[in-house]
């Protein structure tokens, strides 16, 4: 049997913009839109993807934080913090012992390879089934979205503390790494995928009021498809 | 005629640009910049409204929104405020309220009828005889009402966002201004937000004759312009202020929640005006509102003017008014006179000068549209008019200056105390929370010096509570001594028309009648007489209402108090509240798939969810009859994945379980899957699902579709209080779901699965985990549909491709999606309990047949202490299930119709609806429970009072011996 095919939660609303698609840990991914809209154009302004493919797992209880310690895994200091690990991959802190691990955009299944190593969970340490939807959103007027659906104050966060937000966007709960692209404002956020398609409609909205649009995965992180 | 002057240095029209547009059927033309209400004046139209109760024709009273003698409707917009409504081509405007036009309106003749309608008229007329209600309920709305609705007016999506500042500056005036300056020379990021188009506030049109004004309103904007900490929000409102500094800004095409660090409140103050009869014919107006005319709009306001003033600022109008070739009849001053250099400029003016005069009554002209004269008369020494000497002064104008109310609104929004001042005749703050400051008007501080310091000294006191140490410590600002109010401009007549309340025609014998019925306190005052319950919200009228009210009982202001502000300052356009409509959905992972199947969707709670599939030439009813027999039939296949979806593990993981639900589950073993049920405190039937025990420490289990945030939320809220050692996880939205059910369950289910799904190896309720196409699955076996059925959950992102695979390969057993409504159906057949359907916010498990499901002899569980209770009384009501005894001939009962005992209500349909495979219309009720056995017979009022028999029957309907749930196709054959 081959082996099945996961479908991101926002599929449908990328083949409505006819990308050519690539595939990612056995799913689907927008590569690009360039033959229908000019995704320069709109790096410029606002673009958002789909990242939901990225490999990712939690896991949570007393011993998380000292399991994780045991497989060097750097830890983040404070609740609502995150690291970096190794190339690209991440490690957040959600609470004082759950954590939340995903692969980055250009590095191996690290997540996968934690996840397998955690099993079905030790004693207190309990892996937790993350099929979040994740949306990358980049451009100069990234803020100006984040403005007009959450009440958080993004302009303020020190980006060196590494933050992590927990907080709601147009209703819907989200957690939000906000960075920098090429030097612009990058928001990472994931939510809940049964609400993403409606998150995603209405971000996308604004981004086109605003100028910009949706881009396949590659206008934003061209080296996640050369590595293969 | 034109009324526009030649140019005036800082006024705001762009004389380039020509607008043309239409009012009342006649076209007009204005300039860029100009407001309605200011090109009509240049046009020489003084009439521009009618009056709500009264129809009286209406003009120009503070051309600054602080009335609304000016509505207008252009298409569907309707309450157009022209005096501040900013000139757009192609308006086709009306003013509302009229019928048959300003000019001619049918409705004017309410103005006679006057006396017959006094104060608290709707509430006599609706109290007796109660007989009448109707007929005034009828009239009074077919008269009243401002503006029309137009329902097919479109949507307009309007943004909200969310903005930050340290310093949050309302009012662009010389104090805001000042302040803002301050704030922003020590760091500060600060915002300066004001409702006019341009900045400067007062310093633009009081001049007083004098440039130098001007001139320092345009360096203070210049400053505020240039620094870049500074940012200016114009044709901006702050519209209210919440909790924490968080304050609404609405402008034309958005509302910005701007949360600020520091709030300081510097929005001036309200112009009262005079009462005195027919003060609000056209051409009566505030001192302000003619020089908002003249500086704003190059727009002379009347030629020849009576002056009414008691305060520095009128003679500051008179001399303004002369400036611009304006024609001053008299300056008539309550006061025995002033003795600034303004007393002196309006002499060397030429300005005849009434002191202790005051205006007796507005003269109409012929056309009762404008002004003929002014009735001025001396005043005795007690303050009353001697009309004996009262005497005629021709005018076409009058210009009232008496006195002026703190915009205080937001002030009292965020908690400020006041306290009156009697010498300047104003409430002022006399106690401002953490982080709120006040400046200039609001504070008393009116001379131009003193509101520029009293600015920089809220700016530095901002800073230095916002932690900026090395600000300096900010001087208090000395209020000045001449008072700019009055303290009663007004005169009574025993003609009466002397307005206090010009949004609801509410005149000065109307005060005097409140409080001789009674209604003598302040708040009883206002919603008796309904003064500053207009769409002006009290700017021009709460100050008198307050002075008269204190006349009246004989008290000290302070001793009448104020009334309450709320939210908004000014009216907001529901399209900004609606903004873009926000409303979360969910969908589940096989969304997609269901549009390609053309489902008709329903919403459950967020969620949308295939109620049937449609099928060509079908309709609803037999689509969803042919669901129900694939189910029973074959194979059918349910989207199951809104259920809520949680996970409980740890050492504690049964314990904790068996407090949150009534039944038992430290007992079950791994791989076994029991009912659950949830109760809130009071015993009531709150929720339900199916638990699984997956490992030792770990259960994993569903909740209803619409209660998997509430009982998560609870569930960790409880864990908070207990302390046990369990991890709670919610996974509603992490995995797909779906119920495959029918005789052929087992017959797809085996080749796919990686574990024995046989009846020996997995019977009826339990649970195992593996791979089902080579998808990881959590697999439970559950009757809810009363067949052989197989819950199969999946990560999210496998669920559209389980689908799939699950549709192809069924295919050969004729495979048939089912929804909601075919569900509904199957489960009533087996007479399940819906929560929510067949319950209520008072329903125990007792009365819902339930029973079987609480384990009362447990040590704990939520709600058990008043279920001991509950189960000590009779109960209530009863769920019972039913047939209809006479088939269905009629009317079919539906859910919620009322049960019939002896002419009663004795309960009420909870589920209903005709089963091919019973062959009958059945359907769960609450009845009495003296009336529950089987057999009762008992009556249903159905649509149009039909009265439907039923006959109680013992369920289940379908399967009583529940043998289907564990069968194969070839035993079902057998």
């Amino acid at each position: 049997m081959s082996e099945p095919l996961r479908v991101s939660p926002l599929h449908e609303a990328f083949s409505a913009l006819r990308p050519r698609w690539g595939r990612h840990n056995g799913m689907r991914v927008p590569v690009t839109v360039a033959e229908q809209v000019d995704e320069q154009k709109y790096i410029t302004s606002i673009a958002l993807t789909d990242l939901s493919c990225l490999g990712r797992f939690g896991l949570k209880g007393p011993a998380a934080e000292n399991w994780l310690r045991e497989q060097s895994i750097p830890v983040p200091p404070g609740v609502n913090q995150w690291l970096q690990i190794g190339q690209c991959s991440l490690i957040a802190r959600l609470a004082t012992s759950e954590f939340f691990i995903e692969d980055g955009t250009g590095s191996d299944n690290f997540a996968f390879d934690i996840r397998h190593k955690l099993g079905c969970g030790l004693p207190g340490v309990t892996p937790v089934l993350r099929q979040d939807a994740k949306i990358a959103m980049a451009g100069p007027v990234a803020h100006e979205v984040c403005a007009q659906t959450c009440s958080v104050n993004f302009a303020a966060l020190n980006l060196d503390e590494r933050p992590l937000v927990m907080t709601t966007m147009i209703g819907v709960s989200v957690l939000v790494i906000p960075g920098l692209w090429n030097g612009k404002p990058l928001f990472q956020i994931w939510c809940d995928p049964t609400f993403s398609p409606y998150l995603w409609k209405h971000l996308l909205e604004i981004a086109q009021e605003l100028g910009g649009g949706a881009v396949g995965i590659a206008a934003l992180f061209p080296n996640f498809f050369q590595r293969g | 005629m034109s009324e526009r002057l030649p140019p005036v240095a800082g006024e705001w029209i762009d004389r380039s640009r020509r607008i043309a547009f239409h009012f009342e059927n006649a076209p007009f033309s204005g300039y860029a910049g100009d407001t309605v209400s200011s090109a009509l004046a240049a046009a020489g139209v003084r009439a521009l409204g009618r009056s709500f109760k009264y129809h009286r024709l209406r003009g120009v009273l503070s051309m600054a929104n602080h009335d609304i003698n000016a509505l207008m409707q252009w298409g569907a917009r309707l309450n157009l405020r022209a005096d501040v409504t900013p000139l757009q081509d192609g308006m086709v405007l009306a003013s509302v309220n009229t019928r048959g036009g300003l000019r001619d309106d049918r409705m004017a003749w309410l103005d006679k009828l006057s006396v017959f309608l006094p104060v608290g008229f709707y509430y006599k007329a609706f109290h007796t005889p109660k007989a009448w209600f109707p007929r005034w309920e009828k009239l009074i709305r077919a008269t009243s009402g401002l503006g029309e609705v137009k329902f097919d007016a479109p949507r307009i999506k309007t943004p909200k966002r969310y903005a930050f500042t340290d310093v949050l500056i309302i009012g662009a005036g010389p104090s805001g201004l000042s302040a803002a300056l301050a704030a922003a020379r020590a760091g500060l990021k600060t915002v300066v937000v004001d409702e006019n188009p341009c900045a400067g506030g007062s310093l633009v049109y009081q001049r007083g004759g004098d440039e130098q004004t001007f001139r320092t309103c345009a360096e203070l904007t210049n400053a505020a312009k240039e620094n870049a900490n500074i940012e200016i929000l114009l044709a901006t409102e702050a519209s209210g202020y919440y909790a924490d500094h968080w304050v609404a800004l609405v402008d034309a095409d958005r509302m910005i929640k701007m949360r600020a660090r520091a709030v300081i409140v510097a929005s001036g103050a309200f112009e009262q005006p005079a009462v005195f009869r027919n003060n609000d014919l056209p051409g009566v107006m505030l001192a302000s509102a003619a020089q908002r005319l003249i500086y704003r709009y190059a727009v002379k306001p009347m030629r020849r003017a009576v002056v009414l003033a008691a305060n520095q600022d009128g003679y500051r109008a008179a001399l303004d008014l002369h400036a611009h070739g304006i024609e001053i009849a008299a300056l008539v001053d309550l006061r025995g006179g002033e003795q600034s250099e303004l007393a002196v400029a309006v002499s060397q003016a030429g300005i005849a000068l009434r002191t202790r005069y005051c205006i007796v009554e507005a003269i109409a002209n012929a056309g009762k549209d404008g002004l003929a004269a002014a009735l001025i008369a001396p005043l005795d020494e007690s303050g009353e008019p001697m009309l004996a000497r009262a005497e005629r002064m021709a005018c076409d104008g009058i210009v009232m200056s008496v006195g002026w109310a703190p915009a205080l609104n937001l002030l009292y929004q965020a908690g400020m105390k006041v306290d009156f001042d009697d010498h300047i005749q104003q409430f002022v703050p006399s106690h401002l929370p953490e982080g709120v400051f006040a400046a200039g008007r609001v504070n008393g501080i009116y001379t131009l010096d003193a509101r520029l310091k009293d600015g920089t000294r809220a700016g530095l006191e901002a800073a230095r509570f916002l932690g900026a140490a090395s600000v300096e410590q900010a001087r208090a600002v000395a209020r000045q001594e001449a008072s700019p109010s009055h303290p009663y401009p007004i005169f009574a007549h025993p003609k009466g028309k002397n307005f206090v309340d010009f949004d609801e025609d509410l005149q000065l014998r109307d005060f005097f009648d409140a409080a001789q019925e009674g209604f003598d306190n302040i708040e009883l005052l206002k919603r008796y007489t309904t003064v500053g319950m207009g769409p002006s919200q009290g700017k021009h009228s709460n100050m008198n209402a307050i002075r008269i009210l204190a006349r009246i009982k004989g008290k000290p202001i302070d001793q009448i108090g104020t009334t309450t502000a709320r939210p908004f300052f000014h009216p907001v356009a529901l399209s900004h509240l609606a903004g873009r409509s926000f409303q979360p959905e969910r969908v589940t992972p096989l969304h997609a798939r269901h549009e390609q199947a053309n489902a008709k969707f329903m919403q459950a709670g967020q969620w949308l969810r295939p109620e049937y599939y449609a099928v060509p030439g079908m309709s609803k009813e037999d689509a969803v009859r042919a669901e129900v027999l694939a189910v029973r039939r074959s194979l059918g296949i349910i989207d199951v994945g809104t259920l809520g979806k949680l996970e409980v593990y740890g050492p504690d993981a049964a314990q904790f379980l068996e407090r949150v639900y009534t039944g038992r589950f430290a007992n079950m073993k791994v791989g076994a899957t029991r009912y659950c049920l949830m109760c809130d405190e009071s015993g009531v039937m709150i929720d339900d699902g199916v638990v699984a025990r997956l490992a030792e420490q770990q259960f994993y289990f569903t909740t209803t579709t619409t209660g998997s945030a509430t009982v998560y939320r609870e569930l960790t809220r409880l864990n908070a209080i207990w302390r046990l050692n369990v991890g709670i996880v919610n996974l509603t939205g992490h995995y797909a779901a779906l119920n495959l059910a029918g005789p052929q369950a087992r017959a797809l289910l085996a080749p796919l699965a990686d574990i024995d799904v046989s009846e020996a190896a997995f019977a009826y309720l339990g649970a195992r985990e593996g791979s089902v196409a080579g998808m990881p699955a959590r697999l439970m076996r559950v009757g809810f549909v009363g067949e052989l059925g197989y819950e199969i959950h999946v990560p999210a992102q496998y669920g559209a491709t389980l689908w799939d695979v699950l549709l192809k390969e069924g295919a050969r057993y004729d495979i048939k999606p089912f929804g909601v409504e075919a569900q509904r159906l199957l489960r009533l057949e087996k007479a399940h309990v819906i929560i929510g359907q067949d319950s209520d916010g008072l329903t125990t498990p007792f009365e819902a047949a339930s029973g079987f499901a609480v384990k009362m002899d447990k040590p704990f569980f939520i709600g058990q202490r008043s279920l001991r209770i509950i189960q000590g009384k009779p109960l209530r009501q009863t769920l019972v299930a039913f047939t209809l005894t006479d088939g269905l001939h009629g009317a079919m009962p539906k859910e919620c119709h009322l049960v019939i005992h002896d002419g009663h209500i004795a309960g009420r349909v909870t589920s209903i609806a005709y089963s091919e495979s019973v062959g009958k219309v059945i359907g769960l009720a609450f009845v009495a429970p003296e009336r529950a056995q089987t057999g009762t017979r008992f009556g249903i009022r159905a649509d149009g009072g039909v009265m439907v028999n039923a006959t109680i029957v013992k369920p289940p309907f379908y399967d009583p011996e529940g043998l289907r749930q564990k069968m194969s196709i070839e035993a079902v054959r057998a």
